[in-house]
């Protein structure tokens, strides 16, 4: 990995939570609770519409790979997916249109006796929704070790 | 659930319902890769994943990070967590059954409620942890 990238900061992506995009994560979370699916349940009612899940977010995490890049891997088949956080601020709609940023938050190295020297790279992501409200903080973390992890 | 369980009405210790997943399938992992953008092929395409070593494609850790969140939002209520972390600990396979467990470690009182803390936990059937995870919940005073 590319240490030079820790505390970079890339562009802001914007996109809509779709209803039928909510619909379709929960199902293959095989989750039939109704703040998810109907928008006329007790439920979504008392959340005020359709809720997010709580890991929706994550699958938004794809539409731009800068962060990823910055990080300037040589192989993916030396990284593991360590970790994922996510912190609530606020709840997220079926509707709301989001901008997230992504931000290189800490870049580290330690070593490890089953993999080798791992270097841990943290990246957050921010979402704000249309009317300025910071709703949540994702965190990922990306590992590099230094041999394969074999089963 | 519509309505969160109550901060005054749990106590350190209490376990939530297990939620059983599984035994998994391909399709599961297919179905979990369109709905969350995850295309790694490493998850979907046999072919390829086993060229890379794996004895057959696997499933994503946010797939069973997914069960884990269904199975504190299912039981805490909705709208109600803070923070949520998945720890990845080991990988996971067709045919393999996730059991999720959850307890509550703590609890920090508030003016109408209170924090919860829980920790969770998914393990395959012969008891290999596949998930670990930290959670707070915010939840009112009856």
């Amino acid at each position: 990995m590319d240490f030079s990238a820790n505390g970079k900061s890339f562009p802001p992506y914007e996109f809509r939570v779709e209803r039928g995009k909510i619909k379709e994560f929960a199902d293959a979370l095989g989750d039939r609770n109704p703040v998810y699916h109907d928008p006329e349940s007790p439920a979504a009612k008392a959340a005020g519409g359709i809720l997010a899940p709580p890991t929706l977010l994550r699958t938004f995490l794809y539409e731009t790979r800068d962060a990823v890049e910055a990080l300037k891997v040589e192989d993916w088949s030396y990284i593991v997916h360590g970790e994922q956080e996510f912190e609530y601020f606020a709840p997220i709609h079926a509707g709301d249109v989001l901008t997230a940023q992504d931000r290189i938050v800490s870049m580290t190295e330690k070593e490890s006796r089953r993999a080798g020297k791992l270097q841990i790279a943290v990246i957050e992501t921010t979402f704000h929704n249309q009317r300025g409200e910071k709703v949540q903080v994702a965190r990922r973390t990306l590992i590099e070790t230094g041999k394969r992890i074999a089963d | 659930m519509t309505k969160p369980l109550y901060f005054d009405a749990l106590k350190v210790g209490d376990e939530a319902p297990k939620l059983v997943c599984g035994p998994l399938t391909r399709t599961d992992f297919v179905r979990y890769a369109g709905a969350s953008h995850d295309f790694n092929p490493n998850h979907h395409d046999e072919v390829y994943a086993q060229k890379s070593g794996n004895k057959s494609v696997f499933g994503m850790g946010m797939l069973a990070g997914g069960y884990c969140a269904r199975q504190l939002t299912d039981w805490l209520g909705d709208g109600v967590l803070r923070r949520l972390r998945i720890r990845f600990a080991s990988r996971f396979w067709p045919d393999d059954v996730l059991t999720c467990t959850a307890k509550i470690t703590g609890k920090t009182e508030q003016a109408n409620g209170g924090l919860v803390e829980c920790e969770f936990m998914s393990v395959n059937q012969a008891g290999e942890v596949i998930i670990r995870g930290d959670a707070t919940a915010i939840l009112p005073r009856s």
